[in-house]
């Protein structure tokens, strides 16, 4: 009994010590975590580099603490200073990571409390150990934005298609926006998207079965510029969609119209190239990939369509497409004639066969299974897409696609690819359907670049719009579009395609039209809209001649004059100055010491960046050119002309000065022709 | 029968010894009290000593796995995200695989409070008080009955497809067979002396482990059969 | 002897006033004082003074409520801990088990610790049954005692199951989705039944409170009743040996 005690009393001796033991690993563990010797590093780091001694008790005094970032309206805490101790210390400017002082940005230094670090590079913020904030691995809830990506995390709050001083970013919203990913996937703020891509209603009477072949088959091949993606058809896939297409039934007054142009004698080709280069179609459309590249290649355009139907479309682009970008010209029928005769007798596919565009005879069996294949690969999502509120989309929702966790994206067969969401995405867009069978998405042909911005697009989509405190304010305000018979001329000569009006309208053109009432003068805006011409010889994109009629510019220049005006612009800068600051004569002084000469003409010598300012006095009027001088980057934000902080009374002799410039009229017929 | 003696309270000077035991026989009872010499120890330390050993080593071990072994924690909850398959906690993946069989009704409320209820009353059935080892003084008839009865409900389950409790019938019944006319130590002598209850209880625990441990690690997405060894690529 | 002994410091403890006003009873290795140590304290007088030695062998019990009620006290010591750094609404409990992780000191080891110890009481007191079962420990006079343990066994399901929502997450979630929605199957008051547990027609906030109020405060006080009473029964019916088999039918007897 004595000997089993003692045997019992030994084991509890030694259970107890185990006990105490076991419960100390944890707290030693915890003792022994990185960031506390992180946060060691650091501190004998700032003391090496502190210049004077207060600056290094201060190091010394720093306690060993978890540090956070309380982002309140994003209802987030960043722990990422724990470690990264030296963001905003400027001692630490090249010392080796985790230390290093943030490099500078448009939100560094200044923004760390406001904005955090998730808010741009993702991450874990709570987390205090590196492979959960760093979400390093593929479980992790939120994984860091890699570097190469990063821009992607400015796009989280800036939504905008273009973002200053994220190229990258902007190139993918761009590419994404081409390309009509927003037609089949959902993503908030392009509810309104809707595809460029044609419709279909007159296809049968435009092009032949042989084409519709072709360009199912791929479409770059046919067209290398082709937005179309290649959706790797069967051949009977083909065949099928080919019957459905030309089944489909052409509108009545279409149709019309097409047999009506198609009867019409044929033009003079050698006219018609004078009115395509006067025209300057190439502002949109590239011939032999030369031009803006924003519509259709025009090279081979007469072995895609007849001319027939050539004509009838450039008579009337809209009714054919109600959206479409394309304005409608005020060709006489002999010059419409012409300019096709031109396109058909140049521009086309000298290897294609000549039955190209030869029509097929409708099988009906084979066009019902090519209305089911176009349904069933969502062809209508660009080509015929339902109109009004918004649908269900024929491809996922994109929202939140950028902060998915790698371990909920689907790797599927593509056991190659390293398990990160970029590398997922940068597949999905190489080669969509090496994932698994039976996947539709199409190949666009992507290059890596493109591939790179996009992916960089893609990871910007947050699942949840971001607060309104972190909204970008808007670039502009938004400016009406007028109706009634204003209206109509803006959407005949579209010119929506080209300039923007307000927080609407395209980017080809630099002159954004929302203050041009206040920016030109009304009788030099008639003549140009009747007649336009260059006014900045560098750019390649130049304002098309509509052959506008004189009662219709009128009637646009009065309706710019009158709504298109900012009212912090004065009407006379000079009211109530004194009398000095009105001397031209110190105002060609500055102009030549500001060095203005080396972007704008005057007279004979100039830069040729800038619009030449020879017929300044007939063109600006004299508050724009105020208030430009004041702040250039106000009306435009991505101007290049500087912004020289001048006086008041400086910016009046300057606008005193550019006042008394005047060309002769002939000058600017010069320009014309350029 | 005479008068009992006075009884006097002893007060032992001897504090190690075993104190005396007394028994206070009244005169209408049984006069002979059984008595067998049982070693007893003193609760201080022995027991008492055992038992903090036992926490000890029950917090040492749970502090060992806690030191390993992570408690799972997925992603933040989301009604709208349905993991497949949704599993409930391991104990209750018995019943879970049962619904795989049967109703819901079944599988989910009846077999469930059956189970309670039959177990609430076994202390109060007479049969589990009284029932010997099964075989004992049993001829064919019970051996046909047994039969007869594990045969039915065999073929029952296998109506249903339910072979997760069916097969460990088959074998909890060949069991049943396998301990009858044998006896002395070892595995078969100890199930020779199983009783009734114990039978049927012993095929209840057999077939709740196999329905848990199959639910628990052989059920996939859609609640269909994988083997937990070959990884899912995908779910 | 160049080691200090203890034995002086000791003396002195035993001899202060406030020492002797806590534990009455002497330092020496007599029966006596071994069994003043017993019943003269809250918890251990549950037991008796002595017990029959072959009860103490692993055998006999396998130790399973043993292991069940450390299991118990542990999960208590572990979980008012945790309940410091919980809050039971959405999405904050989520974060509280990251918080855990990341900002708690040692307190992924103590959520870890009370989920082990969770699903190895379940475990234990399963075993515990089963044993006493094949024990015949159920037989008069200890009926009741039985049932008080299926309660308890119930009631350490519940416990477990409460708890299993508690961390927010998916597997918490769907979890429970599953489990409630078999409740649903009860006729005539499946739904009912459903709608009370979880206050609301799915798993939601709501069911996060009233889980939470049921896992620390409602069952916890009821696992303490029912296990009052599962102890008392033990001692009264003769410890954890039960009535001795040569005892047991003169007790029955010498009772009527």
């Amino acid at each position: 009994m004595k000997k089993d005690s003692l045997r019992l009393r030994l084991v509890f001796a030694i259970t107890s010590l185990l006990f105490l033991i076991v419960l100390a690993i944890s707290p030693a563990k915890n003792y022994f975590r990185e960031y506390r010797s992180v946060q060691r590093d650091f501190r004998s780091l700032g003391m090496s580099r502190a210049k004077s001694l207060k600056a290094a008790q201060a190091y010394q005094k720093r306690p060993v603490a978890i540090e956070q970032v309380w982002l309140r309206d994003l209802d987030r805490v960043d722990r990422c200073t724990t470690c990264h101790l030296g963001v905003a210390d400027p001692a630490m400017a090249d010392a080796p990571e985790p230390h290093r002082l943030h490099p500078r940005t448009a939100h560094t230094p200044g923004d760390l409390e406001r904005m955090g670090c998730t808010s741009c590079h993702a991450g874990e913020g709570l987390a205090t150990v590196r492979p959960e904030a760093h979400g390093t691995t593929a479980e992790a809830e939120s994984p860091m934005i890699p570097l190469a990506y990063l821009e992607a995390g400015c796009g989280r709050c800036h939504t905008s298609e273009k973002v200053s001083q994220a190229s990258l970013l902007s190139r993918g919203r761009a590419l994404m926006t081409r390309a009509g990913c927003y037609a089949c996937h959902a993503v908030r703020s392009h509810e309104q998207f809707r595809s460029e891509a044609p419709p279909l209603n007159t296809i049968s009477v435009k092009t032949g079965g042989e084409w519709i072949h072709r360009w199912l088959k791929d479409p770059s091949a046919v067209n290398p510029n082709a937005t179309m993606p290649n959706f790797h058809l069967e051949p009977k896939e083909i065949e099928e969609l080919t019957h459905y297409l030309f089944s489909r039934p052409v509108p009545r007054d279409l149709a019309a119209a097409i047999e009506k142009a198609s009867a019409e004698p044929a033009g003079d080709a050698a006219t018609g190239k004078k009115i395509f280069s006067e025209s300057r179609c190439i502002s949109c459309h590239t011939v032999e990939g030369k031009g803006n590249g924003s519509a259709p290649e025009l090279s081979k355009v007469a072995s895609s369509a007849t001319p027939g139907w050539l004509l009838a479309f450039l008579r009337d682009p809209q009714a054919f497409d109600p959206v479409t970008r394309m304005p409608r010209y005020h060709f006489s029928d002999q010059e419409s004639r012409d300019l096709v005769a031109y396109v058909t007798a140049e521009f086309r596919d000298f290897d294609a066969p000549k039955e190209i565009l030869e029509p097929i005879r409708v099988n009906q069996t084979l066009a019902e299974n090519g209305k089911k294949a176009f349904s069933r690969l969502g062809c209508f999502s660009c080509h015929d897409p339902i109109q009004g509120e918004a649908t269900e989309k024929f491809g996922p929702e994109l929202n939140g696609i950028g902060e998915k966790r790698a371990a909920s994206l689907d790797f599927g067969k593509r056991t190659d690819l390293a398990r990160n969401p970029p590398a997922w995405l940068a597949a999905k867009l190489e080669n969509p359907r090496s994932f698994a069978a039976g996947l539709r998405m199409p190949s666009y042909g992507f290059n890596a670049d493109d591939t790179h911005a996009i992916v960089t697009a893609l990871l910007s989509l947050g699942s949840q719009p971001v607060p309104e405190a972190y909204r970008p304010p808007l670039s502009g305000s938004p400016a009406p579009i007028p109706g009634g018979a204003v209206g109509a001329l803006i959407q005949r000569y579209r010119c929506l395609s080209c300039h923007q009006i307000g927080t609407q309208g395209g980017d080809i053109s630099m002159a954004p039209l929302t203050h041009e009432g206040s920016k030109v003068q009304r009788d030099w805006l008639v003549d140009y809209l009747m007649l336009s011409f260059t006014i900045r010889p560098i750019l390649e994109e130049r304002m098309p001649v509509f052959r506008i009629p004189k009662d219709e510019a009128v009637l646009l220049a009065d309706a710019i004059e009158s709504f298109y005006v900012d009212p912090s612009i004065p009407e006379d800068p000079f009211a109530g100055r004194p009398e000095p600051d009105r001397n031209p004569v110190e105002g060609q002084r500055l102009y030549v010491t500001l060095g203005c000469r080396g972007c704008h003409i005057v007279g004979a010598g100039g830069g040729y960046y800038g619009p030449p300012l020879t017929d300044t006095s007939t063109r600006l009027k004299p508050g724009w050119i105020y208030a430009w001088l004041k702040a250039p980057q106000r009306w435009r934000a991505d101007v290049r002309c500087p912004n020289y902080g001048l006086s008041d009374t400086d910016a009046l002799r300057l606008t005193a000065y550019l006042g008394t410039l005047h060309g002769e009229k002939a000058g600017a017929k010069v320009g014309g022709k350029k | 029968m005479s008068t009992l003696p006075p009884l006097t309270a002893v007060e032992s000077n001897d504090p190690v010894g075993t104190p005396r035991r007394i028994a206070l026989v009244r005169p209408d009872t049984r006069p002979s009290v059984r008595r067998t010499e049982e070693r007893y120890v003193m609760t201080f330390p022995h027991l008492i000593l055992r038992e903090v050993i036992l926490f000890q080593v029950v917090v040492i071990l749970l502090s060992l796995a806690a030191l390993v072994f992570n408690a799972p924690l997925e992603e933040m909850a989301n009604p709208v995200e349905t993991p497949n398959p949704a599993k409930a906690p391991w104990y209750f993946l018995g019943l879970q695989e049962l619904l795989h069989y049967f109703p819901p009704v079944v599988a989910g409320v009846l077999l469930p409070g059956l189970v309670v209820v039959a177990l609430v009353v076994i202390p109060y059935a007479r049969v589990n008080l009284t029932a010997g080892p099964f075989w004992e003084g049993k001829g064919r008839g019970t051996s046909l009955t047994v039969a007869g009865i594990a045969a039915a409900l065999f073929l029952f389950l296998a109506a249903f497809r339910c072979w997760a409790i069916a097969i460990p019938t088959l074998l909890v019944t060949a069991a049943l067979f396998a301990a009858r006319g044998t006896q002395g130590p070892g595995f078969r002598g100890a199930l020779s002396r199983l009783s009734l209850p114990q039978w049927i209880m012993t095929w209840f625990v057999v077939v709740a482990t196999v329905l848990t441990v199959i639910g628990t690690f052989f059920r996939g997405p859609g609640w269909s059969w994988v083997w937990p060894w070959l990884s899912v690529t995908h779910p | 002897m160049n080691t200090i002994s203890l034995a002086p410091l000791e003396r002195w403890l035993r001899g202060t006033a406030v020492f002797r006003s806590i534990v009455r009873h002497g330092a020496s290795e007599t029966n006596r004082n071994r069994s003043l140590i017993v019943f003269e304290n809250l918890f251990l007088h549950v037991h008796p003074v002595k017990v029959r030695e072959k009860t103490l062998r692993f055998s006999h019990t396998y130790w399973l409520g043993g292991v069940t009620l450390a299991c118990a006290v542990l999960l208590v010591a572990t979980g008012v801990p945790l309940m410091f750094y919980y809050h039971p609404s959405v999405p904050q409990a989520y974060r509280d088990m990251k918080e855990l992780q990341y900002v708690v000191d040692n307190g992924v080891f103590l959520r870890n610790l009370h989920r082990w110890a969770a699903h190895l009481m379940v475990f234990t007191a399963f075993l515990h049954m089963l044993r006493v079962f094949y024990h015949g420990a159920f037989r008069p006079p200890r009926q009741f005692n039985w049932v008080i343990g299926v309660v308890l066994l119930i009631v350490t399901l519940l416990l477990s199951y409460t708890g299993y929502l508690l961390p927010w997450d998916q597997l918490a979630f769907w979890g429970v989705s599953v489990g409630t929605n078999m409740a649903r199957e009860a006729p005539v008051i499946g739904e009912k039944i459903r709608f009370l547990l979880l206050g609301g027609n799915m798993v939601s906030e709501n069911a996060l409170l009233r889980f939470y109020v049921l896992h620390c405060v409602v069952l916890p006080v009821g696992l303490l009743v029912f296990l009052a009473v599962h102890f008392w029964r033990i001692r009264k019916d003769g410890g954890v040996q039960g009535p001795s088999d040569d005892a047991a039918g003169s007790i029955d007897e010498a009772g009527s």
